[in-house]
């Protein structure tokens, strides 16, 4: 501690520190002294109080001098001044000093711009993205509330059902204002413009919780009834040209016509930026009949100033647990209420999901490069300071004070600092804007990303860190008397330095290395999900989807008959293979899910399945596998019951038999279906799920209004999947003008899709782990060449004694792998504590891979011999005579 | 950041600092603890903060060193340096205490009629 506090006595004004230094530095130690005999972490937190406040009374004393060379008197005001005219001497010279050397000076501030534009540049989109998501006042009072049931087989999480919105409305004190969200397609016409679009329903509160007013209009009122639309900005400037007369028009959406009566902000975007519309529903009649258990709302709620999550988690499960005396339900209902837990989240998490940690992560990792660029220049000070000895030494000699020194080189390293600070700008607006380009589409409000304020601050403030960074350290040691060098004539370096430089190298390769190995274990990671087999083939597969509206298609057989008319239309487009439709496409959209059973009995214990339907040749078209029985064919369309179920349904159903020719019954389906085919799992949500099992119901419904809403997708197999799709909509326009295209996709996109978080992490940690890399090698080769130049000589003295080219190259390659040895091992060690934080981006692979470690163990040595090598080679090459003859 | 003004009045712990030497001299250290006492721990100056506002009391000519006193205990290493409260301290102490006085006074009054 001593040795520390005497270091940051520096940091104080000299006269200053000449009167008290001592003084406080006894005091200090007197202190620690009195706090260790104390006990426990008193010692601890007295060490760490006066070292802070010690470091406070150093900015305060510069910045407004109390004590100036013991003059009792202080010209106000003055002393600032004259500190800041030594500093622009100091800086001045430093200028000078850099425009001699400008090898030197341009290969430390490229590295460092390089470093700090693209810190800068990252730190932009994160303090958007992460600092500053939401433009909604108290963001941090405003949560998502879910339910759940531990111990049931219900999801993890699942939307509430309504008497738990108006039981909280009505009694949680904790929330302020509750309100139902959502976010769905359905058409929108505004005059010939017809488009399936994102809306959203929210109850009557919803702009309550949120709190944001609209920039043109009004907001909903309790007279609104449910006829009018709050659209977005985007909506109006896309659709409308920004028009301001837009207010009061009357436009179809969803249902029916609704009065736009409100423009929200560019930045509001909730529950996510595509939603064009909100409709507000009106609050529910007082007499509306309410049945319990129909979850699946998601809430969104403000909580109130100074409530803590587990006082609101606490008392909305007293509310619920009230809910069956007051509102009945099935004794399955009542079992679920008991096991209710209500399952609350920022909004923050909700919107950011798990970018949130692959932002950081990759922050973390341009903070490691950064780390790295400090410690090539600061090998680069060092090395000049060392070829600079002679020169300081006699500076030093002729009295220049060793304060002096060491803010002479602190000038020149502030100086490198400010211009690479300068020079990184306009790096970090390029790298920005690559970013945004590259990452995934649906970070809110990276789009708006841009340098501002907080960034330039953020760029200062890390300029300066480096250039005390790389400063510091070989100020520090040049500044330390050196007369040894004004005898030898200047050559030669002490063991210590070698160690300084060496340590720093150290440094670099451990650090590059925890980046090798972290993008390393993502790449695994990318691969393994790669491999992952969803149940069916992505290949050459295009998904869209249509909704008719047409007064014919009145019930089941009707609409069943158009869409199978349909099929038919596109299998005899050139290039189809095969066509089927489904209610959800895999990746794309969830399945409604309830218990499956063969008896009556069984109704609400039955395992719990995706119920959906399916047509055409749907299980060949994915390529999902039959594995007993039939797939449907187009009598099965138009005639009900018939259903094939997958294979882990007809595993919890009817283990150990056969399922094919049995009855079944579903939540959603009461009528008695007989199965008649099997077929194998898909996963319906992501990658990483387990499979999903699911009942497959034909394709007309098993009452005439069954599918009735309902807008299926399309499935077309053909190896033109990326150009078929203009034919596509030409035939859609023709059967159903009124009824646009939308979701159209290849399967291979949504596979893509589920992985872009992953990608996206693994390709950006993968360019920072390559820069590593690259200045990890510059530095080893940089330190390497000068010991090599330095010891030139005793390298022509050993060859003219007979040493061998080989020889003199193992020595030079050796020294460099004991350096890059150490930092490999030091930095197996730092990647072993960090690559859990990579946490939820892996999947299948430890956070621990010992392949991943052993192969980026291995790449960095090799780099590091290769580093050391150019070298050696070189040192092999020295001509003993020559070599003599310069000394 | 300590808060001071220019107009004369103190900040608490200049207060607490120029009463620790009012009354004998003292060397840093005791005056650190003699600060924590007498504030009722309400202030801990520790070495990093204090002697900040030790020259600005300089500097303002309220204090002063001095010689350490004949009886002072024999220090091992450095010897120690101590301080004294000067005349026009003195008068700077004296004033803000009345002043104190005067509030607490006041205080007193409100608090017993209300």
């Amino acid at each position: 501690m001593h040795t520390l506090w005497r270091l940051l006595l520096h940091l104080l004004p000299p006269a200053f520190r000449e009167r008290f230094g001592e003084e406080m530095l006894a005091h200090a130690d007197a202190e620690l002294q009195a706090a260790a005999g104390v006990g426990g972490w008193s010692g601890v937190r007295t060490a760490m109080r006066t070292t802070g406040e010690l470091v406070v009374t150093a900015v305060q004393e510069r910045w407004d001098p109390t004590w100036i060379d013991g003059a009792g008197t202080r010209p106000r005001g003055m002393g600032g001044r004259t500190m800041m005219g030594i500093w622009m001497r100091d800086l001045a010279q430093a200028a000078r000093s850099l425009k001699r050397s400008p090898g030197f000076a341009l290969a430390a501030i490229g590295t460092l711009a390089i470093a700090l534009g693209s810190n800068a540049g990252i730190f932009a989109a994160l303090d958007r993205v992460l600092l500053d998501p939401l433009p909604y006042p108290d963001t941090d009072r405003v949560v998502r509330i879910l339910a759940s049931a531990p111990g049931t087989d219900l999801p993890q999480s699942f939307g509430v059902s309504r008497e738990f919105l108006i039981e909280y409305e009505e009694n949680a004190t904790h929330l302020e204002d509750v309100a139902a969200y959502n976010s769905f397609t359905a058409t929108v016409r505004v005059g010939d413009r017809v488009e399936r679009a994102s809306l959203s329903a929210p109850t009557d509160r919803f702009f309550q919780v949120l709190r944001v007013e609209p920039v043109l209009g009004r907001l909903p009122g309790p007279g609104d009834r449910d006829q009018v639309a709050v659209i977005s900005h985007s909506f109006w400037t896309t659709w409308f040209g920004q028009d301001p007369s837009v207010i009061g028009q009357s436009h179809f959406m969803m249902d029916g016509f609704k009065t736009i009566i409100g423009v929200m902000p560019p930045e509001f975007a909730f529950p996510n930026d595509r939603v064009n519309a909100w409709l507000p529903q009106p609050p529910l009649a007082e007499d509306a009949v309410i049945e319990p258990g129909r979850f699946g709302m998601s809430l969104v709620g403000r909580v109130a100033p100074d409530v803590t999550d587990d006082a609101l988690s606490e008392q909305l499960t007293t509310i619920v647990r009230r809910l069956p005396e007051e509102y009945g339900g099935s004794a399955r209902y009542a079992e679920l209420i008991e096991q209710h837990v209500p399952v609350i989240t920022p909004i923050q998490q909700v919107l950011l999901g798990d970018i949130r940690g692959a932002f950081l992560v990759l922050f973390g990792a341009v903070v490691v490069v950064l780390l790295i660029a400090c410690a090539n220049v600061a090998n680069l000070f060092a090395v000049r300071a060392e070829s600079r000895g002679r020169d300081l030494a006699i500076r030093r000699a002729i009295g220049a004070g060793r304060r002096r020194l060491i803010e002479a080189q602190m000038a020149e390293a502030l100086v490198i600092a400010a211009v690479a600070s300068l020079l990184a700008l306009p790096l970090a607006i390029a790298v920005l804007r690559g970013f945004i380009a590259v990452a995934p589409g649906y970070v809110p409000r990276l789009a708006e990303a841009q340098l501002g304020l907080g960034t330039s601050l953020y760029l200062v403030a890390v300029g300066l860190a480096s250039a005390v960074l790389c400063g510091l350290v070989p100020a520090l040691r040049a500044s330390r008397p050196a007369f040894a060098r004004l005898r030898d004539g200047g050559r030669g370096t002490t063991g210590r330095a070698h160690w300084a430089r060496g340590g720093l190298v150290v440094g670099q390769t451990a650090l590059a290395l925890v980046l090798l190995v972290g993008s390393g274990l993502l790449l695994r990671s990318f691969q393994a999900l790669r491999a992952v087999d969803p149940g069916f083939d992505a290949e050459d597969v295009v998904t869209f989807q249509f909704a008719p509206e047409q007064a014919h298609l009145t019930d089941g057989e009707a609409w069943a008959g158009f869409h199978l008319a349909f099929m038919d239309r596109l299998r005899a487009l050139p290039g189809v293979e095969s066509v089927g439709i489904i209610e959800n496409v895999p990746l794309d959209e969830g399945v409604q899910t309830g218990p499956v059973y063969e008896r009556d009995e069984d109704a609400e214990v039955g395992p719990r399945a995706g119920l959906t339907f399916a047509g055409g040749d749907y299980f060949q078209t994915l390529g999902i596998d039959v594995l007993e029985g039939r797939p449907f064919n187009d009598d099965d369309g138009r005639i009900p019951g018939a259903v094939v179920i997958s294979r882990s349904v007809a595993e919890a159903v009817w283990p150990g038999e056969s399922p094919i020719g049995r009855p079944i019954r579903t939540s959603m389906v009461p009528e008695v279906h007989t199965v008649v085919g099997v077929v194998e799992d898909v996963l319906q949500y992501d990658l990483r799920d387990e499979a999903d099992g699911h009942v497959y119901y034909p394709l007309v419904g098993p009452t005439p209004e069954a599918w009735r809403l309902s807008s299926p997708g399309y499935a077309v197999k053909t190896a033109r999947a990326e150009s078929i799709v203009p034919e596509i909509r030409a035939l859609v326009r023709e059967v159903a003008p009124e009824a646009p295209m939308y979701r159209t996709y290849t399967l291979e996109e949504l596979v893509d899709r589920t992985m872009t978080s992953l990608a996206f992490t693994m390709r950006t940690l993968a360019i920072a782990a390559g820069l590593a890399l690259l200045l990890g090698a510059i530095g080893l080769y940089g330190v390497l060449s000068y010991v090599v130049a330095e010891r030139r000589q005793e390298i022509g003295v050993r060859m003219a004694l007979g040493a061998r080219a080989a020889q003199v190259r193992g020595m030079v390659v050796r020294q460099g792998g004991r350096v890059v040895g150490l930092g490999v091992v030091i930095g197996l060690v730092v990647a072993f504590a960090g690559t859990r934080f990579l946490g939820s981006l892996l999947f299948g692979v430890a956070a621990f891979d010992l392949p991943t470690f052993g192969a980026m163990a291995a790449a960095m040595v090799l780099v590091g011999l290769l580093a050391s090598y150019l070298p050696a080679r070189r040192a092999s090459l020295v001509d003993p005579m020559e070599s003599m003859r310069e000394g | 950041m300590s808060p001071h003004t220019d107009d004369g009045s103190l900040s608490p712990i200049e207060y607490h600092l120029l009463l620790a030497v009012a009354g004998e001299p003292m060397h840093g250290y005791a005056i650190g603890r003699a600060i924590g006492e007498e504030s009722e721990g309400s202030l801990t100056p520790s070495a990093g903060s204090l002697y900040r506002v030790i020259a600005r009391m300089m500097a303002r000519g309220w204090m002063a060193e001095t010689k350490p006193p004949a009886d002072a205990a024999p220090h091992p290493g450095r010897e120690r340096r101590y301080y004294e409260l000067t005349p026009a301290g003195r008068q700077t102490l004296t004033e803000e205490t009345d002043r104190r006085v005067r509030v607490a006074d006041m205080a007193r009054q409100r608090l017993r009629t209300s």
